[in-house]
């Protein structure tokens, strides 16, 4: 290419550039524009549009894990039959108390199903994919506006409260879990008037974080073992879900914090429910 | 052209897969970021226009699947981190006649520090937004681990993207004879 033709060349190549610069700050212009609806509804689309490719990826990630937990080492197995071994002895040893619990409980079941002992209209949904970004902890579930799941509704187990629906769509949500930093739950403490917001931590912790229990009085001087329900303040939460265990207390300069082991195992969510609303 | 469209794939294909690889335990969970990689290695082998097309879609795409709307707030509004991606593809669009004449190194590191970069400032968006600036040992992690695993992998999908480029008939050769 000879001198004339490289500065032509350049030329078009810098107006090329240009223009898909022009191009591309409108357009990003445009996006950082959108209010809080507008991307929650792109969000949703997005999240649908990936949805199938989602549910496979689930589905082969767990055939994979079910393959790798089924291969033991000789050591494994060994440690774990020793384990069953003293298991065995110690279920034996209740068993025989837990024959009269059995009776009632037989009787109690009969009576009361889960879902009709429970106050609430739940939805089961199953979990898709989990904690997938640095800073946010989410999950997404295979349920969505086809199943009347909307924006900020409670998801819970029957071990207790996991998190809120935020972006919903036509048949996958994402669960913002408990352990996040920006997932508040009112919650009060069994056996006490005491009052305050959970909320998890920025970082750390891993999948299985303990979660905070701010803004307690002073004199509040909960012990380990005392349980944290949900309050029903605030509108999301129903009241009377269990959120964790107080852990510790210690008192700050403003107000007393409890450290809280969350009800549910958040690494090994699988089967779960939306609060849908009241029976 | 074709690589271009094959890299935009190869974006939704690894911005899935990403969803379903397990944080790094010893690395304080730390996440692995496949993505970045592919779009760094697509602003060293793209001319300037595709680079910020390909900026544009895998920052739409990480905007749009992670950020969270939570309640009437948006901690971090959309278009961020495509803004995030394009300066620094730009960066590593720069030092694009190294990377023809086969010098990776360069690109391969600063695939690296641009993957931690991206996490810090999603990080510091974030905290500003929270109202409190935290930096412990965890959050190095969190915003360091992804950067050395993306280095780490850099060579290998380097190598494997270059591959894909020669399999296309995609000229890096006949690129240098018009941007040099």
């Amino acid at each position: 290419m000879g001198e004339g033709g490289l500065e032509a060349h350049a030329t078009t190549m810098n107006r090329t550039s240009v223009i898909a610069l022009v191009i591309f700050v409108a357009v990003v212009g445009y996006l950082v524009s959108f209010n809080t609806d507008a991307t929650r509804n792109l969000q949703a689309a997005v999240y649908q549009m990936l949805s199938p490719f989602l549910s496979t990826g689930s589905g082969l990630q767990k055939q994979i894990t079910s393959v790798r937990t089924g291969l033991k080492s000789l050591e494994d197995l060994e440690r774990e039959n020793q384990g069953l071994r003293v298991e065995n002895r110690a279920l034996r040893a209740t068993n025989q108390a837990l024959r009269d619990v059995e009776h009632e409980v037989n009787r109690l079941r009969g009576a009361l199903a889960y879902r009709e002992r429970s106050a609430f209209k739940l939805v089961p949904a199953e979990v898709v994919t989990r904690d997938s970004s640095t800073w946010w902890r989410t999950v997404t579930i295979n349920r969505g506006k086809d199943d009347k799941i909307e924006p900020d509704m409670p998801v819970v187990t029957d071990e207790g409260v996991i998190g809120k629906t935020t972006t919903v769509s036509k048949n996958i949500s994402v669960v913002l879990l408990v352990s996040d930093e920006n997932c508040k739950v009112a919650a009060s403490v069994e056996g006490t008037r005491e009052q305050g917001i959970v909320s998890g931590e920025r970082v750390g912790g891993g999948m299985t974080p303990a979660l905070n229990l701010n803004y307690l009085s002073k004199q509040a001087n909960l012990q380990p073992g005392q349980k944290a329900v949900t309050s029903g303040v605030g509108g999301v939460f129903p009241v009377g879900l269990s959120v964790g265990t107080v852990r510790n207390f210690k008192v700050r300069e403003l107000d007393g914090q409890a450290q809280l082991i969350p009800a549910v195992d958040l690494a090994k969510l699988e089967d779960v429910f939306v609060v849908t609303g009241r029976k | 052209m074709i690589l271009f469209v094959i890299l935009l794939v190869l974006v939704v294909i690894a911005q899935v897969v990403e969803f379903f690889i397990p944080p790094v335990a010893w690395m304080f969970n730390a996440h692995v970021y496949i993505v970045p990689v592919i779009v760094f290695y697509g602003a060293a082998a793209l001319p300037f226009p595709l680079m910020l097309g390909l900026s544009f879609f895998a920052g739409f795409l990480l905007d749009i699947l992670t950020v969270q709307v939570i309640g009437a707030k948006v901690e971090i509004a959309l278009g961020w981190s495509i803004l995030l991606y394009a300066v620094l593809a730009a960066i590593m669009h720069g030092l694009r006649p190294l990377f023809i004449r086969g010098r990776w190194e360069a690109h391969c590191i600063l695939t690296g520090v641009c993957t931690s970069l991206i996490l810090l400032a999603q990080y510091l968006m974030i905290a500003f937004r929270r109202g409190s600036l935290v930096f412990n040992r965890e959050v190095w992690w969190q915003i360091g681990g992804p950067g050395l695993l993306a280095m780490l992998m850099a060579p290998l999908l380097f190598f494997i993207l270059h591959f894909i480029g020669r399999a296309t008939a995609y000229s890096y050769v006949v690129d240098r004879n018009r941007f040099e």
